[in-house]
C-alpha cells in the first residue's frame, strides 16, 4: 500500500513537471540542405567564426537556439536539393515547419496551396518586402504574395586559378584575368591555355550532371535575347540560339578544353589541386575558395584566386541565369506561439543576412548589399554586378528542377557526342513540353 | 451424443445404424480469426495498394490530387516515351549482364569451395560477407573504386601510365559498372544455394564413379551438374526477379545517366511519380513492371511444377 502511494506521488510529480508552463518551449522543425558539418560547427554559436554554407547556417541556427530559450529548433539536414523527400512529407501530411526552397521551385508547392503566405507574419516582426533586393523580391513573390523569406541570390561564376592564367599570359596590366568576349575568343584562349599549361581551361563536373549544363544554356540563351519561355507552358529550345550554345560547349569538350569524367566533389578537388584554369561553380564556394587561397601551400595560394560573373559572349542582353534560396513555411494549423516562433526565426535570418552573404551568395537585402561590411568582403566588387545581371526563368514556369534534368540529360548527350545536336534539341523541347502539358 | 463424439471411430460397433460423426475438417467461421491478422495486413498493405495503383494508372493524377479518368491515356504516353522504352531495354540489358554471370560464377565458387578445409570455410564467409551490406555501402565502395583521378582503378592504371575506363560516366561502360557492383554484392546467395545443393548429392555415387575410374570432368558432367539442375533453375529465376527490380545501385552510382542509359524501370517510376509528380504515369509504368515480374514468377512456377511432376 505504501509503495503504491509513493508510486502515485512520483507519477503525479512527473506529470506536473511536464505540464508546468515554466518548462514549455515551442518546438520548430526546420529542414534544410547545405550539407552537414556538426563535427566542425555543431556547437559553435558564433557565426562570424564559421566559413562556408554549411558552417554558417549551422552556426546561425545554433545562435538562434541559444538566443531564444523559449524556442527550440530541430534541424533535419537533407541531401541537396531534398525535394523528393519534401514532396513525400507534404503528401503524407508530415511536412517540416520551415524548409529551404529555391525561388525557382516555390511555385510548384505554392500552386498546390502547401505553403503559407508570409506577408502578414513578416510584417508583424518588422520585415517588409521593400527591404528585399529586386531579384529576391521577384523570386519570392508568387501571385502577389511572399511565399518564402529570401536569404540570397545566387548564380554561377568563373572561379579562376590566377597562377595558371599568369603562366598563359592571360592577364591584364592591372593583374586582372583576360576573359573572352565571344565564343571564338573563348576557344582561342582555351587552346592557348592547353598549349602553355598542358591542362584544360575548364574544370567542370560533367559526370552524370544536369544542373551545370542547364545553367550554362540558360545564361547564354539570355545573352542572345532568346525568349525561350515566352509561354510558361511551352518551351522553344529547338532554335539556332540554343544550337550556338551547345556547339560551343561541344567544341570545348571535343578539343579537350575541359575535364570530362568528374562528378561535383571530384571537380572541386581538381580545381583546388590546380588541374585547370576556370572552375564553373556557384556563388556558394567563394568563401571556401578564398579561404583556400589564403592558406600557404595550396594551388590557389601560388598565384591567387579570382572570381567573375560569366563573360558576355554574345551580342544580346547582359544577363546570366540566377536563382535564390528562401525559407518557406508549410501551411498547417498552428498555435499563436508556434506562429510567433516562426516569425522570430525568419526575422533572425533577415537580420543576419550579412553573415549568410559571407558564403559568397549575394545578399537578399538592399541594406546589406549597400553596406561597407559587405563591400569589404573579398571579391565582392567583382561579383556584385550579378545583382543586376542575374535573371531567373519566368516565375510561372513550373517543375523547373524536372526541366533542368531533361535539359541536362539531352545537352550532355549532345556535347559528349552520344546524340546529334539537332536531335538532342528536338528531344529536349518535346520532352519538356510533354512534361508541362501534363501538369 | 457427447459419448459418441469422444469415442474413437474405429471403436464404433460394426452393427447398427451408423450416425455421422462430426467432421473436424468442416469449415468453421471462428477459424477465420486465426488468419484475420495476416489477412488484414495482406489486404491493407498489398491488395489495396495493388488495386489503387491500377486505378491510378487510368487517371491523370498528381501527388497531391487524383484527377480525371483518362482510360489508357497514361499507357499511350508511356509507349510514346523514348525514356520509358529505354528504361525497359536497360532493365533487360542489366538482367542479361548480371543473371548468367551470377549463376555461373556462383556455381564456380561453390564447386571450388565445397570442401572441408579451413581455407574454404574462410573464403565462403568472405564471398558471402558482401551480401550483408546495404546498397548504400556497396555503391559507396564501388564509387571509390571507379571515381576518376583518385579512385582505386585510376590509381592502379596510373602505375602503368594508363587512363582507367570511366565506369560511371562512359555511355558504353556505365551499365557494366553497375553490373560489376551488383554481382559483387549478390554473389553470396547463389553460391550458398549451390553449396547446399552440392552437399545433398549422395557421396556413394561419387564413390561408384571413382571405382569406375571416371575422370573429374566426367564426374562433374555426369553426376554433379545433373544433380543440381533444379537448383540452377531456381537460382536463375530468383535472380531474374531480383535484378528486374534494380534501383538503388543505379540511383546512387549514376543517377540513371549518362542520358538515361542506366535508368531502370523502377528509377523511371520514381522519377515520374515523385520528382515530376506525375503519379498516374508512374502508376502505369509500375503496372508494366508488375506484368514483367509476374511473367518471370509464373515461369518459375511452371518450370518448378513440371520438374516436380517428372520426379
Amino acid at each position: 500500500m505504501k509503495l503504491k502511494k509513493i508510486l502515485f506521488a512520483a507519477v503525479s510529480a512527473g506529470a506536473t513537471a511536464l505540464a508546468s508552463p515554466s518548462f514549455a518551449t515551442t518546438e520548430l522543425n526546420v529542414q534544410r540542405f547545405f550539407g552537414a558539418c556538426d563535427a566542425d560547427f555543431g556547437t559553435n554559436t558564433d557565426p562570424t567564426k564559421a566559413v562556408g554554407e554549411c558552417g554558417i547556417i549551422t552556426s546561425l541556427i545554433n545562435k538562434f537556439n541559444a538566443d531564444n530559450p523559449d524556442v527550440h529548433v530541430n534541424v533535419t539536414t537533407v541531401e541537396w536539393p531534398g525535394y523528393d523527400q519534401l514532396t513525400a512529407q507534404f503528401a503524407s501530411g508530415d511536412a517540416p515547419d520551415i524548409v529551404t526552397i529555391h525561388e525557382s521551385v516555390l511555385s510548384d508547392y505554392q500552386s498546390k496551396g502547401l505553403l503559407m503566405p508570409l506577408d502578414d507574419l513578416l510584417k508583424s516582426v518588422g520585415v517588409t518586402p521593400d527591404a528585399f533586393t529586386d531579384a529576391a523580391s521577384n523570386g519570392a513573390t508568387k501571385d502577389g504574395k511572399i511565399y518564402g523569406l529570401p536569404i540570397d541570390s545566387w548564380t554561377m561564376l568563373y572561379h579562376i586559378n590566377m597562377d595558371l592564367f599568369k603562366q598563359v599570359g592571360l592577364v591584364n596590366a592591372d593583374g586582372t584575368p583576360i576573359l573572352p568576349k565571344s565564343p571564338e575568343e573563348l576557344l582561342a584562349q582555351a587552346e592557348q591555355f592547353k598549349q602553355k599549361t598542358g591542362k584544360p581551361y575548364f574544370v567542370q563536373n560533367l559526370a552524370n550532371e544536369t544542373a551545370l549544363y542547364t545553367r550554362n544554356l540558360y545564361t547564354y540563351l539570355f545573352q542572345q535575347d532568346s525568349d525561350f519561355f515566352a509561354d510558361p507552358k511551352h518551351v522553344k529550345l529547338n532554335t539556332p540560339e540554343a544550337k550556338n550554345v551547345i556547339e560551343m560547349y561541344k567544341a570545348i569538350f571535343d578539343k579537350g578544353y575541359t575535364t570530362k569524367d568528374l562528378d561535383y566533389g571530384g571537380s572541386i578537388n581538381a580545381f583546388l589541386a590546380g588541374e585547370g584554369g576556370v572552375h564553373l561553380n556557384g556563388t556558394w564556394v567563394v568563401g571556401d575558395y578564398n579561404a583556400q587561397s589564403e592558406t600557404k601551400g595550396t594551388a590557389l595560394n601560388k598565384g591567387g584566386y579570382a572570381v567573375y560573373p560569366y563573360p558576355q559572349l554574345f551580342g544580346g542582353a547582359h544577363a546570366q541565369y540566377a536563382d535564390g534560396h528562401t525559407w518557406a513555411v508549410s501551411q498547417k494549423d498552428r498555435t499563436p506561439e508556434q506562429t510567433a516562433a516562426i516569425g522570430k526565426f525568419l526575422k533572425f535570418f533577415a537580420d543576419n543576412d550579412f553573415e549568410w552573404s559571407r558564403t559568397g551568395h549575394l545578399p537578399a537585402y538592399k541594406a546589406v548589399i549597400a553596406s561597407d561590411a559587405f563591400k569589404a568582403l573579398p571579391h565582392r566588387n567583382a561579383i556584385a554586378a550579378v545583382a543586376d545581371l542575374g535573371k531567373p526563368l519566368p516565375s510561372a514556369v513550373q517543375r523547373q528542377f524536372a526541366i533542368q534534368d531533361i535539359v541536362g540529360e539531352e545537352m550532355s548527350a549532345a556535347i559528349s557526342g552520344q546524340k546529334d545536336v539537332d536531335a538532342a534539341l528536338a528531344d529536349m523541347e518535346s520532352r519538356i513540353n510533354e512534361l508541362l502539358a501534363n501538369i | 451424443m457427447a459419448d459418441r463424439l469422444t469415442m474413437p471411430q474405429t471403436a464404433m460397433p460394426a452393427a447398427g445404424v451408423r450416425t455421422p460423426s462430426a467432421d473436424i475438417y468442416a469449415p468453421q467461421w471462428r477459424n477465420f480469426m486465426f488468419v484475420a491478422p495476416f489477412l488484414f495486413f495482406f489486404t491493407t498493405l498489398l491488395v489495396f495498394p495493388l488495386l489503387w495503383g491500377m486505378w491510378l494508372s487510368f487517371h491523370k493524377a498528381d501527388t497531391f490530387s487524383s484527377g480525371n479518368f483518362i482510360g489508357l491515356g497514361n499507357y499511350v504516353r508511356l509507349f510514346h516515351d523514348k525514356v520509358f522504352l529505354q528504361s525497359v531495354w536497360n532493365t533487360f540489358y542489366f538482367v542479361l549482364l548480371t543473371v548468367p554471370t551470377l549463376a555461373l560464377l556462383g556455381l564456380f565458387l561453390a564447386l571450388c569451395l565445397n570442401r572441408r578445409t579451413r581455407t574454404a570455410a574462410v573464403l565462403r564467409t568472405l564471398f558471402f560477407s558482401s551480401s550483408v551490406l546495404s546498397v548504400t555501402i556497396v555503391t559507396l565502395i564501388w564509387r571509390i573504386v571507379f571515381i576518376p583521378n583518385v579512385g582505386l582503378l585510376s590509381t592502379i592504371y596510373g602505375w602503368f601510365g594508363a587512363t582507367a575506363p570511366a565506369f560511371i560516366s562512359d555511355p558504353s561502360l556505365a551499365m557494366i559498372g553497375i553490373a560489376i557492383a551488383t554481382i559483387w554484392w549478390c554473389i553470396g546467395l547463389p553460391m550458398m544455394l549451390f553449396l547446399s545443393a552440392l552437399q545433398q548429392i549422395p557421396q556413394d555415387i561419387y564413390e561408384a564413379a571413382a571405382l569406375d575410374n571416371a575422370s573429374r570432368w566426367q564426374t562433374l558432367r555426369s553426376i554433379t551438374l545433373p544433380s543440381i539442375k533444379r537448383t540452377f533453375i531456381l537460382v536463375v529465376i530468383i535472380q531474374i526477379v531480383l535484378q528486374f527490380q534494380l534501383f538503388g545501385q543505379a540511383w546512387l552510382m549514376t543517377r540513371g545517366g549518362p542520358n538515361n542509359l542506366t535508368k531502370p524501370i523502377v528509377l523511371y517510376i520514381y522519377d515520374t511519380a515523385f520528382r515530376r509528380w506525375d503519379l498516374g504515369l508512374g502508376a502505369a509504368a509500375s503496372e508494366i513492371l508488375f506484368i514483367l515480374i509476374l511473367i518471370a514468377a509464373m515461369a518459375q512456377y511452371l518450370v518448378t511444377r513440371s520438374r516436380g511432376d517428372q520426379t
